[in-house]
């Protein structure tokens, strides 16, 4: 029935029009409803609305109008006055906005902080108490971010060492220096790429996934549940996480550390011409082990940021489904972002100490 | 008065656990059914399987005269906008205003003037009792009895000829319980809307059904009027019925 309201609001236009502004206004409007078969109280509304633009209080009446038909004309009569229709609050000029995300980015990072005290005190308490660790949870977790996260950090470091090798193969081949890809992919691999691209990966699947766990368990209260009976959401919850990832991203660099040489040996060995036992020999002669120490060693740092991150994020979700949406892209960006910005730290400061 | 809802011999199997056995159910134009049962006696699946939601395992469903399960989905299309569905927690858009939520709904279907439009949500909202300043906050910036209402409004925002409710009081005070009875006898009776609803509420029964069909067993074991069903001889009526005669009555 109000498929047809557009058809009725056109000809309510047409029958009624525009009114002229000089026009005499009618005192009162009769409707004749003897032809009438059908009327819902939205196209009564339209038809009352349209009088009203052309008779400014006058009373409206109805003849010949079945009484169901009266019934619904007279309902939106009498409920009228009461609709307003408010317009929605203005946005904010576009400086009013730049200053409101100043400040809530401010607020977020402060919060960030005081999370961040949280989960250290509770790492300390766990210190002193190292029962109260839950083992299960961090078992559990392990294997999600850990065993489970091995496939797609293997295939990815393995293609990026293929395509790494390949690169450096077309410009060393000119000069005839093959046997020097071996030390510029051993050397990007372990240090740089294999820490930042299985950073990267955890930071979007693991801690997407903290945030999204975490905020459906505010969303149905279990966290608030998990407090009153008088446990710690950081020490259940949010340890077992960050600890979980933390020894789980240097296994999962040291495995994209083996992945990345290998699709660059295979590389090697079809379009370079070094056979894979001359590629391990260069690899033993060009490879300082301080390299992967540094690649192995930084991961944690990205573990323990991307963790912390995705749980803080997950604990701040308001009650409603659209704010898990929203913290959850939030968690990735800012993820990634903080390892990008601690891996330019790390290499200032080996840079900088020699290393 | 003709029948607008028609369920025959309809079958519904979760693996081994037989929800619905065979069951049949009929309901005419301007009728305010409640539907009642113990848990899991499957009264959300069949307003699921009624409004074209889940998939019964056999019989058939037939909603204004269209056949729910076999009609084309064109058929299918206009069926749905000649119905409204209020969820148990409301299922508003929680990324949209309380009135964009109504206003989405009309938008899908029909185009209108800017002016009509906006007054037709304001008017949706007033119907479902909702104040003015609630039309542009957030789902999650209104109390539970507010969502129920919104989520009222969406539902009748393309003024349907039927009206299923799935628990429309639970969560609710009392108070504004009783309000959402009256709201729903006002769209029953004045606007000439069919409603059927899933209840638990003693108080809506008795208030406002005027049919009242119980569940059991995986098929109807009363139909009829509130006396004709507490005289059913039958231990879970019975002792649904007693739970409130236990309560201390006063006065009268």
């Amino acid at each position: 029935m109000l498929a047809q309201l557009m058809l009725i609001e056109a000809a309510l236009e047409q029958a009624i029009g525009p009114s002229a502004p000089n026009a005499p206004r009618p005192r009162s409007v009769q409707i004749d409803g003897q032809a009438l078969q059908a009327l819902d109280t939205a196209a009564a509304l339209a038809l009352v609305m349209k009088i009203k633009t052309i008779t400014a209080t006058g009373p409206i009446s109805a003849t010949g109008m079945q009484p169901a038909h009266e019934g619904v004309l007279k309902l939106v009569l009498q409920r009228m006055p009461e609709l307003q229709i408010s317009p929605p609050a203005p946005a904010l000029a576009w400086r009013a906005q730049i200053g409101a995300s100043a400040f809530s980015l401010a607020q977020m990072l402060r919060s960030h902080v005081s999370f961040l005290g949280r989960v250290a005190e509770a790492a300390w308490q766990t210190a002193r108490r190292p029962h109260t660790l839950r083992v299960h949870e961090l078992i559990a977790q392990l294997g999600q971010t850990g065993v489970s996260a091995i496939p797609v950090v293997a295939l990815v470091t393995f293609l990026i060492g293929v395509v790494f090798a390949y690169l450096l193969g077309l410009q060393a081949e000119q000069y005839g220096a093959n046997i020097f890809v071996v030390d510029g992919v051993a050397l990007g691999m372990t240090r740089e790429f294999s820490p930042l691209l299985v950073a990267t990966i955890m930071a979007g699947r693991s801690g997407a996934a903290f945030t999204a766990q975490l905020g459906t368990m505010r969303l149905t209260e279990e966290t608030d549940a998990i407090r009153t009976l008088g446990l710690s959401a950081e020490q259940v919850l949010v340890l077992p996480r960050v600890f979980a990832l933390m020894i789980t991203l240097p296994l999962l660099v040291f495995v994209g550390d083996v992945a990345g040489l290998s699709g660059a040996l295979v590389i090697a060995n079809t379009m370079l011409d070094l056979t894979p036992a001359g590629f391990i020999d260069r690899l033993h002669a060009a490879l300082d082990p301080r390299h992967i120490l540094i690649g192995l060693g930084k991961s944690p740092v990205f573990a323990l940021f991307i963790a912390v991150i995705g749980c803080r994020m997950g604990m701040d979700v308001a009650r409603d489904t659209r704010s898990i949406g929203i913290h959850t892209t939030s968690t990735v960006v800012q993820a990634i972002v903080a390892v990008i910005i601690l891996d330019a730290i790390f290499a200032i400061v080996c840079q900088e100490l020699g290393w | 008065m003709s029948v607008v809802i028609e369920v025959r011999n309809l079958t519904t199997r979760f693996g081994r656990q037989v929800i619905h056995d065979r069951l049949n159910l009929q309901i005419r134009k301007g009728e305010l059914v409640a539907l009642i049962g113990g848990s899991g006696t499957g009264k959300s699946v069949l307003v699921r399987e009624i409004i074209g939601l889940q998939r019964p395992t056999a019989g058939d469903v037939e909603v204004l005269g269209t056949p729910m399960w076999s009609a084309a989905e064109s058929a299918l299309a206009s069926v749905r906008r000649r119905i409204g569905m209020m969820f148990q927690d409301g299922a508003l858009f929680s990324s949209l205003t309380v009135a964009q939520n109504v206003a989405a709904v009309l938008d899908e279907n029909i185009e209108l003037s800017p002016a009509l439009r906006d007054a037709l949500v304001q008017w949706r909202l007033l119907l479902a009792g909702l104040p003015a300043d609630a039309a542009h906050k957030m789902p999650s910036q209104l109390s539970g009895g507010m969502r129920k209402r919104a989520a009222l409004a969406r539902a009748i925002a393309l003024e349907p000829e039927i009206l299923f409710l799935d628990e429309p009081t639970s969560g609710l005070d009392p108070i504004t319980a009783r309000a959402f009875d009256a709201l729903l006898t006002f769209l029953n009776r004045d606007l000439g809307i069919t409603v059927l609803l899933v209840t638990h509420d003693l108080d809506t029964l008795l208030g406002i059904a005027q049919r009242v069909v119980v569940l059991g067993e995986g098929r109807v074991i009363a139909d009829g009027s509130i006396e004709q069903i507490t005289a059913v001889q039958h231990p879970w009526i019975q002792s649904y019925f007693r739970s409130r005669m236990l309560l201390p009555t006063r006065g009268t």
